[in-house]
């Protein structure tokens, strides 16, 4: 198929949970793919609005595609789920991003609502499929098809992280690894899928982490409804669908089934700073089993080395618990 | 049983006067001090937006005070306002106070009875047919009551700048608000207003300055509560501005329960339409009216537009970066100022008075 044009997809936000299904639906539509590559070693961020980290990273990312491809895809996220919503920010990103691009290049910002029936995924997607002038047989195809490979990437998502080397991650081309060799720790990371994937937010940490021998478990793990399960007996409905999933997640892998819990955050992320709070007393008012716990907060001057640090005494302390008749091994507490 | 409510601007006289009228037992928490603050830091995490830490700051005083029923607000989504008692629940819970929770939803729905019903039916238990009986008369009492205080607001902020002793203004209005916290009957609140506007307006002033124009926009807690925005509206009358600002309790109540009678709700969607040429959606809360009000007060001749916003404050964030391009295109100066638990009383009042001198460059140059 001839190509049509270059569509550029800021390496940032959702990208990172919905790369496959975007990739494809592009692609099939003819249409070639760029997608913004990291800070590299200038780390030089655009601070066009006093936001959190992953937010600057998506203008950052948004300018630097302006001169390489002819639509930029910023669609208006604001809710990917029937019941719950997005951060409010993401509903203000194209915006954002149009102010600080100049209209320089056009910008596909079509509005994906799960909870309202004009903004379907499928209603949207036909949307951008016209667009790019493509017919409705057309973008539902290729919809079908994004969608397939959006699933297929999912249930290994888990196989992906431990195998390949972050980079790789995000490539359609690449296979997932076979079967890995089992690690004495595992270790599950909780956040935002930017927090956990982006590496100018949070310096690689699964490298790190791998360095270290540890096996990684994420939220992908869990299926929507032993999240929903996790949350029932709360007093209020969590709106947030990205926050629904960390506190779902956080209390189920701090029951057990791991060794250690990570969860990390960006500065000034309004979610995860009223969760964090609410998770960290829940832990201490209802109680429970005492897995490792470590927050770490991330922002423009985190560095590697304090990372690795704070890494490695965590796994000290998994390692100590796990020792049979360790002196320090900590009593379970009883409920 | 003794009810307590967080303070909010002068929420604090129409609150106690529906549980006065209604004859419930109450407990007003302790003004809004550095030690309120403290206590919310303390307690919360440090990129939780400021109202979240003075809310649980005024609970945490009342509740030591003996206080037992929380009285709260309730917020839908997407803003972090809608989970605040979720939150605050569980580390009062830690902190050992034992309380009950009543939060009034936005909106009537069956979802917000259902969540209420077991507070609700413990509640009752408790109330004599008596209070009961009187709520809807204290629920007017207060309405009436808040209106009050929000005109003798408005007057002072038109007599601020002229005020010839400055500061004169801030007494007197002090003195009328607590002439109108004292009212106890009806017509004792409208005398109470009578007599407090009458007091405002005896307040020497210079008639031959002409004070400038400036719009306050932004989070409405923030806006409302001046030990929040650390007397902003204040400050900036005393610097000769004639402040204007939308956010009241009044048109917020109006909205909640769509009942628009002087036309407050099309007011909101004339600013939600104004913002549409910047942001293409309604982000949620006030950022929209935020931008919308910006843009159509420099059309109306406003010569500023302060806007104020809590540290990592989600909404008005993409607000903040918005403006400074409206601010551009429409040649007018839009000075945000963020806040948070910092000691930063004395930054405001610099900047401010910046502000405004730069205003008075304009002026002269035009």
């Amino acid at each position: 198929m001839e190509e049509k044009g270059r569509i550029g997809i800021p390496r940032a936000l959702m990208y990172y949970r919905y790369f496959s299904l975007w990739h494809t639906f592009f692609e099939e539509l003819g249409w070639s793919v760029v997608v913004s590559d990291g800070l590299g070693k200038t780390g030089k961020i655009i601070y066009f609005e006093d936001s959190c980290l992953p937010m600057k990273l998506m203008v950052t990312h948004a300018v630097s595609l302006q001169d390489k491809a002819d639509h930029l895809f910023v669609p208006r996220l604001v809710s990917l789920h029937r019941s719950y919503i997005m951060c409010p920010k993401f509903r203000g990103a194209p915006d954002v991003v149009r102010l600080a691009t100049e209209g320089k290049i056009s910008i596909i910002d079509e509005t994906v609502d799960l909870q309202s029936r004009n903004h379907s995924l499928l209603q949207s997607f036909l949307r951008i499929g016209e667009k790019l002038g493509a017919s409705k047989k057309e973008a539902k195809q290729a919809l079908k098809k994004g969608e397939q490979v959006y699933s297929k990437f999912k249930e290994e998502s888990i196989d992906r992280i431990n195998g390949l080397p972050l980079r790789d991650l995000f490539q359609l081309r690449i296979p997932t690894p076979g079967k890995r060799k089992e690690s004495t720790l595992r270790v599950a990371f909780v956040g935002h899928p930017y927090n956990l994937f982006d590496s100018d937010i949070n310096k690689d940490i699964f490298t790190l982490t791998k360095s270290l021998g540890i096996e990684i478990f994420t939220s992908d793990f869990l299926s929507e409804k032993e999240i929903d399960r996790e949350l029932s007996d709360l007093s209020k409905e969590i709106y947030w669908s990205s926050g629904r999933e960390i506190v779902g997640a956080l209390f189920h892998f701090l029951k057990g089934g791991v060794d250690g819990v990570v969860f990390l955050t960006s500065f000034k992320c309004g979610i995860d700073a009223l969760l964090q709070e609410f998770i960290k007393r829940s832990r201490k008012v209802h109680g429970g089993a005492n897995v490792p716990f470590l927050v770490l907060s991330f922002d423009e001057h985190t560095g590697r080395e304090g990372l690795l640090t704070r890494l490695e005494a965590f796994k000290d302390v998994m390692e100590q618990r796990k020792a049979p008749n360790s002196k320090h091994q900590i009593p379970k507490k009883s409920q | 049983m003794k009810v307590t409510f967080p303070h909010l601007g002068t929420m604090h006289i129409f609150c106690k006067a529906i549980a006065e009228a209604a004859q419930i037992p109450y407990i007003v928490p302790p003004e809004t001090s550095r030690k309120t603050l403290t206590l919310g830091v303390l307690h919360s995490n440090e990129c939780i937006c400021l109202p979240f830490k003075i809310i649980l700051g005024n609970f945490i005083e009342a509740l030591q005070m003996g206080a037992d029923t929380i009285v709260m607000v309730g917020s839908g989504p997407p803003c972090r306002l809608g989970l605040y008692d979720l939150v605050q629940k569980v580390i009062l819970e830690d902190m050992g106070l034992h309380y009950r929770w009543l939060t009034i939803p936005p909106r009537l729905t069956w979802q917000a009875i259902w969540k209420n019903y077991e507070e609700t039916k413990e509640l009752k238990k408790e109330l004599t047919w008596k209070n009961i009986v009187l709520f809807p008369y204290g629920l007017w009492m207060g309405w009436k009551k808040m209106m009050a205080c929000e005109g003798l607001e408005r007057l002072a902020m038109k007599v601020r700048p002229r005020e010839v002793k400055k500061g004169e203004t801030q007494k007197r209005l002090k003195r009328a608000l607590s002439w109108v916290d004292e009212a106890k009957t009806l017509r004792a609140v409208e005398e109470a207003v009578q007599k407090g506007t009458g007091f405002l307006n005896e307040i020497e002033q210079d008639h031959a300055f002409i004070p400038f124009k400036i719009a306050i926009v932004g989070e409405l807690y923030t806006v409302m509560d001046p030990h929040i925005n650390r007397g902003v509206e204040q400050k900036l009358g005393e610097l000769g501005a004639e402040v204007t600002r939308t956010s009241w309790f009044s048109t917020h109540i109006r909205r909640s329960l769509r009942w628009d009678k002087n036309r407050h709700g099309s007011e909101r969607l004339r600013f939600l339409k104004a913002s549409k040429a910047y942001l293409g959606y309604d982000v949620g809360a006030e950022c929209n009216v935020s931008i919308g009000e910006a843009i159509l007060r420099s059309r109306e001749g406003f010569e500023g537009v302060v806007h104020l916003m809590p540290f990592a404050c989600m909404p008005e964030t993409t607000a903040s970066g918005i403006l400074i391009q409206v601010g551009k295109d429409l040649d007018i100066p839009i000075l945000t100022i963020i806040l948070d638990e910092q000691e930063i009383e004395g930054r405001i009042q610099t900047l401010l008075e910046a502000f405004v001198e730069m205003l008075q460059w304009k002026r002269k140059a035009a």
